[in-house]
């Protein structure tokens, strides 16, 4: 009897500290759909719930501005980014997951350094370096950019998902004559897609997050990214255009939203489907 | 293959031992082979590895042709950072010369591996062993190189996307790249250390700097702490076992993640707005709570860049607590159960063990992040409130007041000096946090 | 151990060194300037601004048979943008810069002086010429003029006061059925710099058309009182204190948008949103301030400039003569509303006639041109610290611009003592 009002409470608990939360969470995101469709420009009429709402602002972000352009770039960009990215990311840290070898802890050490020196100055570094190879104004060059940023957070995740596989499945393929590369394809990849999708996502995000880098390296309208393109609609301190910036992030933050929704169950599946137990 | 990669010293001292030893011991074929192998592949050639041999030669020809211009100019341009103007442009060539020393670097890493390997391969036929065959030769690269197959490609990029700028400030801080010393104007010159007792003999910074600095802390410390606790602790909640929508409500949960950041900054700033905003509008007007001077008073300012990076920020713990929670096997909380441990007891002896062990590194990085989490603090309100007697807002921290301090106005080198200083703070301090954790501990570091 | 590794490292070094022996040619050709017909010119033209240009490149492309390609790049994003992709060459031969910009543009070396007769500098007005001067040089030519000025909805203004103290009444009393009588962002140094000014202070010294760094008047009587009147408006709560940085702007025009506001201070950039919103448009110059002067605001001025990566300068500066001129300037106007300062189009009807343009110009006389010099990089931020104290009561305008002019003075003798 005791177990079951413990049961209940504990639950009831657990829905309401998740109701608050949620709540928190969703209300900006709320008022920023709200904005979208507020007939106004700016932020001081926006409110949840608009009146006279109207789809206006989507309309001229179509009209008005290259939205298409930009979008099309960015998820072009982003779905390069993400697949060479899980491939470094998913290499280097099995690497230094498995194997022992010269520069190893060097390497993971460099790896945790390097990712917190702040990239002000260094930018102008990139702007050159691209400049020099010809990679200027190209998305190729830009995804290098977002890959090579990537590598050393997310190898430090990977690896560390990457030992909480047993080791004793590498060793019995081993001797089950499986090569190097068999072992990592066909016994650990598998295991490891709650990872590679943390990974995935976290690579997919960075395009349409990032400005900075975007704005540096690319310089025509016509490769112009989703992040460059609306952060200029608001960061025009004389011009107002905040519902339509409004509208555009609604619609990025749909797709995202969505491949969350498609990777839920990989972060759900987790490991006990791969047979390690015991 | 797999020596020279990584750390050079260890190759460098390597490869001195095998010379001294090759040379000490009047050993034939090895003094022979290392000798030749000055010219690289002609070692391989004496030890009767011609594929290898012409190869290496090859590699070593090429390097030379394929890189000679761009280490001339590398070279001459870093030493003098451009003779004449406007034909040289300092900052260009500051970055060519530092390509040049990557290459110079992967030159000498070859180099000593041909020399060494054609010390081995001639003390193997001293010994009267039989030299390796083409096909394990292959297997012996692959065998142990396959990490070093694995790492180079990402390793590679990393080189030129990430170290190379890094690299690049720490240089551009020992000049005087700014405003005035600009191409094509001016050339840009080495200044020595000038910058750094710029910094802290100008009182105007000096002041401030510590002011800044303390907020800077406190803002590191809340703010991330913060968004752990709550990522972790939502993250257990939504694993318990019999908890119905699960997968629903942490998609809702995620969300934060899945907006840009800067979008939702902005939007906060809007929603935090003083006179206009809807916190003070609907929400604390709602529960009958006057209006709080969100952007123009220090305090609330600061708890309101807070709140905003824990609303931002938690949803990565959580989903990354998420899988590690996933990865604790069930038997272990059921054993607790039956031995009558609390709720309580079973996430201190257990979750939270085994969520420090897996994810310490990364969140102490999340640490790292915010002690130059610029977005939050620039796009929210530009650092503001202004405080009186100082030149930083209210919310300014070290790196935001750096980018107004110097950036606005050209600054370049001054703004590389203090990022350098401000790295090596930041570098030092997570070293030796992160020496401490389990992670690190397994691996022996 | 250690020495070997040390001792070849350093003959690697030594080697390299020595064979660096750097470029062989002097390089003049290779950047050189060329007198020759270009194929093509480049030009880069503020953003959704490309409408004014369009005519006359198409005009200059006919008459000369030089190809001139366009592009628009935010205004502030040029300089950035010429100082590394200059090198690289692929920059614009001619850009477009606030006159603000022009002391830093010459000093980094990335515009070129433009050499042109009395006769073409006497077409523009003498301010904006000024204005484009750095160092006794003039660095381009005029392209539009402006300044804020007073702009009211005539559902509660019938027409626009004369003086601040009609404004001050008007927004202490029924302010017409508005919400608002009268808003300004003042927190934002550029704004409130008129009234600075026209209290008899000043940021730099003006001798003769020089401006001298080393003082910095911002500390005195006039400046006080200067932000004395400011701080009027917020203490009484006719301000309202979510109009404060950067983003006050914007949220002034959302209410003057959303119909809430009688009047604001704002410059002819926002002319078309207002009309967009529906508002019924009233422009007028700034009213007088209660001391009787006006109210002194920054002139900007956009100008082209030459690029001093341009290899074909002198053409470059030809096609700027050319989108200048007075036929290019009113076309630019019709496109564009902006303002060029050319005298006999502000004579025009075409201008006269036009409430917006006719204020700006009008108002124009009446301000000072913001000034060139790098130094005044240095006064924004500390110059918007004091008055966001003041506005917000936490400082006395005494205090606060000694801080402000404190800061400014050490901020520039540490970046710009012109080593």
């Amino acid at each position: 009897m005791s177990i079951k009002r413990g049961k209940f409470i504990r639950l009831t608990l657990s829905y309401l500290i998740l109701l608050v939360a949620i709540a928190i969470v969703l209300y900006p995101i709320l008022w920023v759909i709200g904005s979208s469709l507020n007939p106004g420009t700016s932020l001081t009429s926006s409110s949840i719930i608009p009146k006279n709402a109207t789809i206006i602002h989507y309309k001229e972000l179509f009209e008005k501005t290259p939205y298409v352009t930009w979008y099309w770039n960015t998820v072009k960009i982003s779905v390069s980014t993400m697949v060479l990215a899980v491939i470094f990311i998913g290499l280097t840290g099995y690497a230094f997951s498995r194997y022992r070898f010269l520069g190893r802890k060097n390497g993971l050490l460099l790896f945790l350094v390097l990712q917190m020196v702040p990239q002000f100055v260094a930018v102008l570094a990139l702007y050159i370096l691209a400049s020099l190879v010809g990679l200027l104004d190209s998305h190729f060059g830009l995804i290098l950019v977002y890959v090579g940023g990537l590598i050393p957070m997310n190898t430090w995740l990977a690896k560390g998902y990457f030992d909480t596989i047993p080791k004793e499945l590498d060793e019995s393929a081993r001797i089950d004559g499986a090569g190097h590369f068999r072992i990592f394809w066909q016994i650990i990849l598998p295991l490891a897609k709650p990872i590679l999708a943390v990974i995935a996502l976290f690579s997919f995000i960075t395009p349409f997050a990032d400005f900075i880098l975007a704005s540096t390296l690319l310089q025509s309208d016509e490769t112009k990214t989703l992040a460059v393109g609306l952060f200029s609609l608001v960061s025009n301190e004389y011009e107002n255009a905040f519902t339509i910036f409004a509208a555009g992030s609604v619609l990025i933050a749909i797709p995202i939203g969505l491949l969350f929704l498609s990777f839920q169950r990989y972060f759900v599946s987790g490991l006990t489907a791969g047979g390690t137990k015991g | 293959m797999h020596l020279y990669i990584p750390n050079i010293r260890v190759v460098l001292e390597r490869g001195q031992a095998y010379i001294m030893e090759a040379l000490a011991q009047n050993k034939k074929h090895r003094k022979t082979a290392t000798i030749l192998s000055i010219i690289p592949g002609l070692g391989q050639l004496y030890n009767r590895q011609k594929l290898k041999g012409v190869l290496f030669l090859l590699l070593a020809v090429s390097y030379f042709v394929v890189f000679s211009d761009l280490l001339n100019i590398g070279l001459w341009g870093f030493f003098t950072l451009g003779t004449e103007l406007p034909r040289d442009h300092s900052i260009f060539l500051l970055v060519e010369g530092i390509i040049a020393f990557i290459v110079i670097a992967i030159g000498i890493g070859f180099y000593l591996f041909n020399l060494i390997d054609a010390f081995k391969n001639g003390r193997k036929r001293d010994e009267g062993f039989a030299l390796n065959s083409i096909k394990e030769q292959y297997h012996s690269v692959i065998d142990k190189g396959f990490p070093y197959l694995l790492v180079g490609p990402g390793f590679f990029l990393l080189i030129f996307v990430v170290v190379l700028p890094i690299l690049f400030m720490l240089f551009l801080a020992f000049t005087n790249y700014d405003l005035y010393h600009s191409p094509p104007a001016k050339l840009v010159d080495w200044v020595g250390i000038e910058n750094f007792t710029d910094i802290f003999t100008l009182e105007i910074w000096r002041d401030t700097f510590f002011s800044v600095f303390a907020w800077t802390i406190v803002w590191t410390f809340t703010a991330t702490t913060l968004q752990i606790a709550i990522g972790i602790f939502l993250a257990v909640i939504l694993n318990q076992k019999d908890l119905k929508f699960k997968g629903f409500i942490r998609t809702l949960l995620i969300l934060p993640w899945a907006v840009p950041a800067f979008v939702s900054i902005l939007v906060f700033a809007g929603m935090f707005n003083d006179s206009f905003g809807a916190i003070n509008n609907d929400i604390l007007a709602f529960f009958g709570i006057g209006p709080i001077p969100w952007l123009t008073d220090p305090m609330w300012t600061k708890v309101a860049v807070i709140f905003i990076q824990t609303w931002l920020g938690f949803p990565f713990v959580m989903a990354m607590t998420t899988g590690v929670l996933q990865s604790i096997p069930e038997e272990l909380y059921e054993a607790a159960t039956v031995d009558g441990a609390t709720i309580m007891q079973k996430f201190k002896s257990i979750t939270f063990p085994v969520i420090m062990a897996a994810t310490a590194p990364i969140l102490i990085t999340q640490y790292t992040f915010n002690f130059n989490n610029f977005n939050v603090i620039y796009l929210f309100n530009e650092g503001k409130p202004a405080v009186s007697g100082q030149s930083a807002g209210g919310t300014d921290i070290l790196i935001s007041w750096i980018y107004s301090l110097t950036l606005k106005s050209a600054q370049y080198s001054k703004a590389a000096a203090i990022t350098v200083l401000l790295s090596l703070i930041i570098i030092v301090v997570a070293l030796i946090n992160f020496r401490r954790t389990k992670a690190f501990k397994d691996e022996g570091m | 151990m250690k020495k070997f590794s040390a001792v070849l490292l350093t003959t690697t070094l030594a080697l390299g060194a020595l064979s660096a022996c750097g470029p062989k040619d002097s390089g003049s050709s290779s950047t050189g300037d060329s007198d020759k017909k270009p194929e093509k010119l480049v030009v880069w033209e503020d953003k959704d601004k490309s409408a004014g240009l369009k005519p006359a490149v198409e005009s200059f492309e006919k008459k000369y048979g030089v190809k001139v390609e366009f592009k628009e790049m935010p205004l502030l994003d040029q300089q950035e943008k010429l100082r590394l992709q200059g090198k690289t060459g692929n920059s614009a031969d001619v850009i477009t810069s606030p006159h603000d910009r022009v002391g830093p543009l010459v000093t980094e070396g990335l515009i070129e002086p433009i050499n042109v007769s009395d006769d073409v500098k006497k077409m523009y007005t003498e301010s904006s010429i000024k204005a484009l001067t750095f160092k006794g040089k003039l660095y381009g030519l005029p392209k539009s003029t402006e300044t804020p000025v007073f702009i009211y909805n005539k559902k509660y203004m019938k027409k626009a006061p004369a003086t601040f103290d009609d404004v001050y009444k008007f927004s202490k009393g029924d302010k017409g059925g508005a919400q608002y009588g009268f808003l300004a962002n003042w927190t934002d140094f550029y704004f409130a710099s008129g009234v600075v000014n026209g209290f008899g202070g000043y940021v730099f010294k003006d001798s003769d058309g020089t401006l001298d760094p080393k003082d910095v008047g911002l500390a005195t009587k006039g400046s006080v009182d200067g932000l004395t009147f400011i701080s009027k408006w917020y203490k009484e709560g006719l301000f309202p204190t979510g109009i404060i940085g950067k983003k006050g702007g914007q949220t002034i025009d959302g209410l003057f948008g959303e119909k809430k506001v009688a009047s604001v201070m704002n410059g002819p950039w926002s002319f078309k949103g207002y009309k967009d919103a529906g508002v019924d448009l009233g422009i007028a110059p700034m009213p007088k301030l209660p001391n009787g002067q006006e109210v002194k605001t920054f002139v900007g001025v956009k100008g082209w400039n030459v690029s001093a990566y341009s290899t074909h300068k002198k053409w470059a500066q030809k096609l700027v003569e050319w989108i200048t001129n007075k036929e290019n300037s009113k076309i630019r106007f019709e496109k564009t509303q902006e303002i060029p300062p050319v005298n006999d189009l502000i004579k025009d009807p075409v201008i006269t006639k036009d409430e917006g343009a006719k204020a700006v110009a009008i108002q124009s006389q009446h301000g000072i041109p913001m000034p060139n010099i790098p130094e005044m990089a240095e006064v924004w931020d500390p110059g918007a610290n004091a008055l966001q104290l003041v506005a917000t009561g936490k400082q006395e305008p005494q205090k606060a611009l000694e801080d402000a002019k404190k800061s400014i003075d050490e901020n520039i003798q540490a970046k710009h003592s012109g080593k």
